[in-house]
Protein backbone atom coordinates (compact mmCIF):
# COMPACT_ATOMS: atom_id res chain seq x y z
CA UNK A 1 0.00 0.00 0.00
CA UNK A 2 1.49 3.28 -0.94
CA UNK A 3 0.93 5.75 1.39
CA UNK A 4 0.73 9.86 1.16
CA UNK A 5 4.02 11.78 2.69
CA UNK A 6 2.84 13.61 5.72
CA UNK A 7 3.45 17.14 5.67
CA UNK A 8 3.14 18.60 9.29
CA UNK A 9 0.21 21.03 7.91
CA UNK A 10 -1.57 18.52 5.79
CA UNK A 11 -4.72 17.30 7.53
CA UNK A 12 -3.86 19.33 10.72
CA UNK A 13 -7.46 20.31 10.85
CA UNK A 14 -7.67 16.73 10.98
CA UNK A 15 -5.70 16.00 13.77
CA UNK A 16 -7.39 18.94 15.90
CA UNK A 17 -10.06 16.56 15.92
CA UNK A 18 -9.17 12.81 16.42
CA UNK A 19 -10.22 13.09 20.41
CA UNK A 20 -13.97 14.18 19.19
CA UNK A 21 -13.62 11.80 16.01
CA UNK A 22 -12.94 8.57 18.51
CA UNK A 23 -15.79 10.10 20.96
CA UNK A 24 -18.11 10.02 17.90
CA UNK A 25 -18.80 13.82 18.57
CA UNK A 26 -18.71 15.30 14.88
CA UNK A 27 -21.12 15.06 12.01
CA UNK A 28 -20.85 12.36 9.52
CA UNK A 29 -19.11 14.20 6.66
CA UNK A 30 -15.99 15.37 8.78
CA UNK A 31 -15.69 11.57 10.12
CA UNK A 32 -15.47 10.79 6.55
CA UNK A 33 -13.00 13.32 5.94
CA UNK A 34 -10.74 12.28 8.67
CA UNK A 35 -11.06 8.38 7.83
CA UNK A 36 -9.94 9.16 4.21
CA UNK A 37 -6.93 11.29 5.51
CA UNK A 38 -6.26 8.42 7.71
CA UNK A 39 -6.39 5.80 5.40
CA UNK A 40 -3.80 7.23 3.21
CA UNK A 41 -1.81 9.03 5.95
CA UNK A 42 0.45 6.65 8.01
CA UNK A 43 1.56 9.73 10.49
CA UNK A 44 -1.71 10.17 11.39
CA UNK A 45 -3.33 6.46 11.47
CA UNK A 46 -0.41 5.60 13.61
CA UNK A 47 -1.57 8.55 15.91
CA UNK A 48 -5.79 7.87 15.36
CA UNK A 49 -4.74 4.22 16.76
CA UNK A 50 -2.49 4.80 19.42
CA UNK A 51 -4.86 7.73 20.32
CA UNK A 52 -7.72 5.04 20.39
CA UNK A 53 -6.00 2.89 22.43
CA UNK A 54 -4.88 5.47 24.93
CA UNK A 55 -8.74 6.49 26.12
CA UNK A 56 -9.60 2.69 26.20
CA UNK A 57 -6.74 2.13 28.55
CA UNK A 58 -8.15 5.46 30.92
CA UNK A 59 -11.09 4.03 30.92
CA UNK A 60 -9.86 0.90 31.62
CA UNK A 61 -8.00 2.08 34.57
CA UNK A 62 -11.07 3.32 35.64
CA UNK A 63 -12.43 -0.15 36.98
CA UNK A 64 -9.53 -0.11 39.41
CA UNK A 65 -11.04 1.30 42.25
CA UNK A 66 -8.85 1.57 45.58
CA UNK A 67 -11.00 0.92 48.81
CA UNK A 68 -11.32 3.83 51.12
CA UNK A 69 -7.99 2.80 53.58
CA UNK A 70 -9.79 1.71 56.87
CA UNK A 71 -8.35 4.28 59.38
CA UNK A 72 -9.34 7.45 57.37
CA UNK A 73 -12.79 6.07 56.47
CA UNK A 74 -13.42 5.76 60.70
CA UNK A 75 -11.51 9.45 60.79
CA UNK A 76 -14.18 10.47 58.14
CA UNK A 77 -17.26 8.90 59.91
CA UNK A 78 -16.49 10.42 62.78
CA UNK A 79 -15.95 13.93 61.55
CA UNK A 80 -19.17 13.62 59.76
CA UNK A 81 -21.30 12.50 62.75
CA UNK A 82 -19.62 15.00 64.86
CA UNK A 83 -20.54 17.34 62.24
CA UNK A 84 -24.18 16.14 62.05
CA UNK A 85 -24.20 15.81 65.89
CA UNK A 86 -23.41 19.78 66.27
CA UNK A 87 -25.99 20.97 63.32
CA UNK A 88 -28.92 18.61 63.60
CA UNK B 1 -43.06 25.97 45.82
CA UNK B 2 -39.30 25.13 47.08
CA UNK B 3 -36.93 23.74 45.24
CA UNK B 4 -36.71 20.83 47.28
CA UNK B 5 -40.74 20.06 46.95
CA UNK B 6 -39.92 20.14 42.38
CA UNK B 7 -36.86 18.55 42.04
CA UNK B 8 -36.08 18.74 38.55
CA UNK B 9 -34.02 15.53 37.95
CA UNK B 10 -36.55 12.92 39.89
CA UNK B 11 -34.61 10.27 38.29
CA UNK B 12 -31.39 10.99 40.41
CA UNK B 13 -31.07 8.20 42.71
CA UNK B 14 -29.83 11.24 45.22
CA UNK B 15 -32.41 13.47 45.11
CA UNK B 16 -34.83 11.53 48.14
CA UNK B 17 -32.10 11.03 50.28
CA UNK B 18 -31.32 15.45 49.60
CA UNK B 19 -34.95 16.25 50.39
CA UNK B 20 -35.08 14.56 53.53
CA UNK B 21 -31.26 15.67 54.96
CA UNK B 22 -32.82 19.29 53.70
CA UNK B 23 -35.67 18.96 55.65
CA UNK B 24 -33.69 18.15 58.77
CA UNK B 25 -32.63 14.73 58.61
CA UNK B 26 -28.68 15.39 58.70
CA UNK B 27 -29.00 12.24 60.68
CA UNK B 28 -29.08 10.98 56.76
CA UNK B 29 -26.02 12.77 55.76
CA UNK B 30 -23.71 9.97 56.08
CA UNK B 31 -25.62 7.80 54.19
CA UNK B 32 -24.72 10.44 51.21
CA UNK B 33 -20.81 10.18 52.49
CA UNK B 34 -21.28 6.15 51.78
CA UNK B 35 -22.53 6.27 48.73
CA UNK B 36 -19.96 8.68 47.73
CA UNK B 37 -16.68 8.06 49.70
CA UNK B 38 -14.84 5.63 47.40
CA UNK B 39 -15.53 7.71 44.43
CA UNK B 40 -14.44 10.34 45.98
CA UNK B 41 -11.31 9.13 47.12
CA UNK B 42 -10.41 7.79 43.80
CA UNK B 43 -10.74 10.50 42.01
CA UNK B 44 -8.30 12.91 44.80
CA UNK B 45 -5.63 9.81 44.36
CA UNK B 46 -6.03 10.39 40.87
CA UNK B 47 -5.62 14.13 41.06
CA UNK B 48 -3.64 14.70 44.06
CA UNK B 49 -0.24 14.36 44.10
CA UNK B 50 -0.06 12.08 47.66
CA UNK B 51 -2.47 10.03 50.12
CA UNK B 52 -2.64 12.72 52.20
CA UNK B 53 -3.95 15.34 50.27
CA UNK B 54 -6.63 13.02 48.20
CA UNK B 55 -8.16 12.14 52.23
CA UNK B 56 -8.22 16.01 53.00
CA UNK B 57 -9.73 16.92 49.92
CA UNK B 58 -12.59 14.02 50.47
CA UNK B 59 -13.46 15.03 53.53
CA UNK B 60 -12.93 19.12 53.27
CA UNK B 61 -15.34 18.18 50.21
CA UNK B 62 -17.82 16.36 52.24
CA UNK B 63 -17.74 19.07 54.96
CA UNK B 64 -18.41 21.61 51.91
CA UNK B 65 -21.11 19.52 50.86
CA UNK B 66 -22.66 19.31 54.35
CA UNK B 67 -22.77 23.10 54.68
CA UNK B 68 -24.15 23.73 50.97
CA UNK B 69 -26.51 21.12 50.09
CA UNK B 70 -29.12 23.54 51.09
CA UNK B 71 -28.02 25.54 47.84
CA UNK B 72 -28.33 22.26 45.58
CA UNK B 73 -30.69 23.46 43.00
CA UNK B 74 -31.14 19.67 41.16
CA UNK B 75 -30.58 21.41 38.26
CA UNK B 76 -27.76 18.63 37.71
CA UNK B 77 -27.22 15.06 39.05
CA UNK B 78 -26.49 15.26 42.50
CA UNK B 79 -23.06 13.60 41.58
CA UNK B 80 -22.11 16.42 39.44
CA UNK B 81 -22.89 18.80 41.80
CA UNK B 82 -20.47 16.92 44.06
CA UNK B 83 -17.89 16.87 41.85
CA UNK B 84 -17.93 20.52 41.12
CA UNK B 85 -17.43 21.08 45.30
CA UNK B 86 -14.51 18.51 44.78
CA UNK B 87 -12.62 20.06 42.27
CA UNK B 88 -13.17 23.71 43.79
CA UNK B 89 -11.66 22.18 46.84
CA UNK B 90 -8.75 20.71 45.16
CA UNK B 91 -8.18 23.71 43.70
CA UNK B 92 -8.54 25.98 46.45
CA UNK B 93 -6.39 23.52 48.29
CA UNK B 94 -3.54 24.21 45.93
CA UNK B 95 -4.29 27.98 46.20
CA UNK B 96 -4.82 27.72 42.34
CA UNK B 97 -7.96 29.04 39.80
CA UNK B 98 -8.48 26.56 36.97
CA UNK B 99 -7.68 30.28 35.19
CA UNK B 100 -4.31 30.48 36.76
CA UNK B 101 -1.73 30.48 33.71
CA UNK B 102 -0.11 27.48 34.06
CA UNK B 103 2.08 25.29 31.65
CA UNK B 104 0.42 25.41 28.44
CA UNK B 105 0.46 22.11 26.15
CA UNK B 106 0.89 22.98 22.42
CA UNK B 107 -0.51 21.21 19.97
CA UNK B 108 2.44 21.78 17.25
CA UNK B 109 4.13 19.73 19.96
CA UNK B 110 2.44 16.42 19.26
CA UNK B 111 1.97 16.78 15.69
CA UNK B 112 3.38 14.21 13.83
CA UNK B 113 7.32 15.15 12.90
CA UNK B 114 9.40 14.64 10.09
CA UNK B 115 8.91 11.55 7.31
CA UNK B 116 11.99 9.68 8.62
CA UNK B 117 10.49 9.59 12.37
CA UNK B 118 7.15 8.29 11.04
CA UNK B 119 6.56 4.68 11.83
CA UNK B 120 6.26 2.43 8.80
CA UNK B 121 2.89 1.01 10.52
CA UNK B 122 0.74 0.83 13.71
CA UNK B 123 2.24 -0.41 16.78
CA UNK B 124 1.43 -3.92 17.77
CA UNK B 125 0.52 -2.12 21.05
CA UNK B 126 -2.06 -0.12 19.90
CA UNK B 127 -3.73 -3.12 18.61
CA UNK B 128 -3.63 -5.18 21.41
CA UNK B 129 -6.74 -6.68 23.27
CA UNK B 130 -6.32 -4.33 26.52
CA UNK B 131 -6.93 -7.71 29.08
CA UNK B 132 -3.54 -8.66 27.40
CA UNK B 133 -2.00 -5.52 27.29
CA UNK B 134 -2.61 -3.90 30.40
CA UNK B 135 -0.52 -5.14 33.69
CA UNK B 136 0.41 -3.87 36.97
CA UNK B 137 3.67 -2.10 35.03
CA UNK B 138 1.65 -0.59 32.53
CA UNK B 139 -1.06 0.34 34.76
CA UNK B 140 1.58 2.44 36.48
CA UNK B 141 3.03 4.12 33.75
CA UNK B 142 -0.14 5.24 32.97
CA UNK B 143 -1.42 6.92 36.23
CA UNK B 144 2.33 9.03 36.18
CA UNK B 145 1.67 10.31 33.14
CA UNK B 146 -1.38 11.37 34.35
CA UNK B 147 0.15 12.94 37.29
CA UNK B 148 2.61 14.36 34.74
CA UNK B 149 -0.14 16.41 32.83
CA UNK B 150 -0.25 20.35 34.06
CA UNK B 151 -3.77 20.62 36.49
CA UNK B 152 -5.80 22.34 34.62
CA UNK B 153 -5.71 19.14 31.61
CA UNK B 154 -5.06 16.63 34.65
CA UNK B 155 -8.69 17.37 35.62
CA UNK B 156 -10.32 17.45 32.25
CA UNK B 157 -8.82 13.76 31.17
CA UNK B 158 -9.62 12.39 34.28
CA UNK B 159 -12.98 13.68 34.64
CA UNK B 160 -13.66 12.49 31.38
CA UNK B 161 -11.84 9.55 30.46
CA UNK B 162 -11.60 7.99 34.07
CA UNK B 163 -14.57 9.21 35.84
CA UNK B 164 -17.14 9.04 32.42
CA UNK B 165 -18.43 12.23 32.32
CA UNK B 166 -19.82 13.62 29.14
CA UNK B 167 -18.38 17.01 27.60
CA UNK B 168 -21.33 19.28 28.68
CA UNK B 169 -21.18 17.85 32.08
CA UNK B 170 -17.84 18.37 32.59
CA UNK B 171 -18.18 21.63 30.96
CA UNK B 172 -20.60 22.73 33.78
CA UNK B 173 -18.27 20.91 36.24
CA UNK B 174 -15.22 23.17 35.70
CA UNK B 175 -17.89 25.98 34.57
CA UNK B 176 -15.71 26.42 30.99
CA UNK B 177 -17.20 26.30 27.96
CA UNK B 178 -17.69 22.59 26.10
CA UNK B 179 -15.17 24.07 22.80
CA UNK B 180 -12.37 24.39 25.97
CA UNK B 181 -13.06 20.79 27.63
CA UNK B 182 -12.62 19.65 24.25
CA UNK B 183 -8.93 21.42 23.19
CA UNK B 184 -7.76 20.30 27.04
CA UNK B 185 -8.88 16.54 26.82
CA UNK B 186 -7.86 16.35 23.10
CA UNK B 187 -3.87 17.64 24.10
CA UNK B 188 -4.04 15.44 27.63
CA UNK B 189 -4.76 12.78 25.17
CA UNK B 190 -1.64 13.36 23.54
CA UNK B 191 0.38 13.54 26.04
CA UNK B 192 -0.40 10.57 27.74
CA UNK B 193 -0.16 8.87 24.19
CA UNK B 194 3.12 10.43 23.53
CA UNK B 195 4.48 8.64 27.14
CA UNK B 196 3.39 5.15 26.50
CA UNK B 197 4.91 5.63 22.89
CA UNK B 198 8.24 6.20 24.43
CA UNK B 199 7.18 3.42 27.31
CA UNK B 200 6.81 0.94 24.52
CA UNK B 201 9.55 2.35 22.92
CA UNK B 202 11.94 0.87 25.33
CA UNK B 203 9.58 -2.03 26.71
CA UNK B 204 7.71 -3.51 23.06
CA UNK B 205 4.96 -5.01 23.06
CA UNK B 206 4.61 -8.42 20.64
CA UNK B 207 1.87 -10.27 20.46
CA UNK B 208 2.98 -13.26 21.70
CA UNK B 209 4.10 -11.61 25.23
CA UNK B 210 2.62 -13.81 28.10
CA UNK B 211 0.17 -11.76 29.91
CA UNK B 212 0.98 -10.63 33.35
CA UNK B 213 0.22 -12.20 36.35
CA UNK B 214 -1.03 -9.72 38.17
CA UNK B 215 -3.41 -7.87 36.14
CA UNK B 216 -4.85 -4.23 36.90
Amino acid sequence: MSHTPHHPHHGLAQFEKLSEYLDRELDELTCQDIERHAKNCIACRVCLETLKQTVMLCHSINHDEKPVPPDFAIRLKETIKALCRDKG
Amino acid sequence: MSISQNPRTPNDDDTELIIQINSGRTDLFPELVRRYEQKLYNFGIRMCRDVQDAEDMVQDTFLNVFRYLKDFRFESRFKNWLYRVATRTCLKKKRKSLYAPEEELSLDYFLPGEEAAIPARVPDWAAAPLDQLLNEELGNRLRQAVHELPESYRLVLVLRDMEGFSTSETARILNLSESNIKVRLHRARLFVRQKLTDYFDHEPYTPSSPSWSCPV
